[in-house]
């Protein structure tokens, strides 16, 4: 058989991480993503004790995440579970709706801020037309970023996640790092 | 220009495709004896009111839900924003 590498989203042999002023950029391959989906007439339940948002949020449970993606509709996350998927598991959780694993589709940026939340809104306002002020910890949302569609989560105050296809990996960390480096360029 | 969005607020219309009148989610009965005159009047006739239209948007780089926009044609000012889904059903007797 084929001898085959594994490589990253970003090509490399291991995830690719940068600082940046107050801003660290790391790529995240562990994380493992599956999209669930209501089926008519099934009622909205509660994965693995994770209590689904609502419109525009994200909540976090024991190990696993989710956020709202559409009516009806979530995106459950599961750090260090990309090798085995979440998708058995969420099947069997949530018995009736509509399960798909989105893992490999995706490539999730993980931007982490050791000044507060100011840089995060900076870069929020660089990044996205959203109100940045309102997109506080707990909110998630589809929205475009240079033409790309991406997820962007506010996981805490210091901490925001932005997931774009997989195949677009290069150009996103590629906007994401020049946003940050103008905000490190402009504040030195 | 904001799109008043009734489950995410204000989003930028970037977000949005257009795709027109809210008419076209009333489509003929197929079966009927007129439905090559209605599908012809639904096809290709279209008020072009300047004022107030109720028109239809797909939130495609948002949750992707379609909404009815209604909007001023002369100032292009945005009057309010509602779910198709929920415009549909309730024109259907509110059946899931």
């Amino acid at each position: 058989m084929t001898d085959l590498t594994p490589i990253m989203a970003l090509g490399g042999q291991s995830a690719r991480t940068q600082i940046l002023g107050a801003l660290t950029l790391s790529e995240t391959p562990d994380l493992a993503l599956a999209s669930l989906a209501l089926r008519r007439g099934t009622v909205q339940p509660v994965p693995m004790g994770l209590p689904l948002p609502g419109p525009g949020g994200w909540t976090a449970g024991q190990g696993v995440s989710a956020f709202w993606t559409g009516p009806g509709q979530w995106m459950i996350e599961a750090v260090g579970r990309a090798d085995t998927g979440i998708e058995q598991a969420l099947k069997h959780a949530a018995p009736g709706c509509s399960v798909t694993d989105q893992t490999d589709g995706f490539a999730a940026i993980e931007i982490t801020s050791s000044a507060g939340g100011a840089p995060i809104r900076a870069l929020l306002e660089k990044l996205v037309n959203l109100d940045a002020a309102g997109f506080g910890p707990g909110s998630a949302t589809r929205t475009g970023l240079e033409h790309m569609t991406v997820f962007v989560i506010r996981r805490s105050e210091d901490r925001l996640a932005v997931i774009g296809m997989r195949s677009l990996a290069g150009s996103l960390w590629h906007a994401v790092e020049r946003a940050a480096r103008h905000l490190q360029e402009g504040t030195q | 220009m904001l799109i008043p969005h009734p489950l995410l607020g204000p989003r930028d219309a970037q977000e949005f495709t257009y795709l027109g009148d809210a008419s076209l989610l009333n489509r003929p009965d197929g079966l009927a004896d007129t439905a090559p005159e209605a599908f012809n009047d639904y096809v290709y006739l279209r008020d072009n009111p300047a004022g107030l239209h109720r028109e239809l948007w797909f939130h495609e780089q948002g949750d992707r839900s379609w909404l009815i926009v209604t909007r001023n044609t002369v100032t292009h000012e945005i009057l309010g924003a509602e779910l198709a889904r929920d415009v549909a059903l309730a024109a259907m007797g509110g059946a899931q």
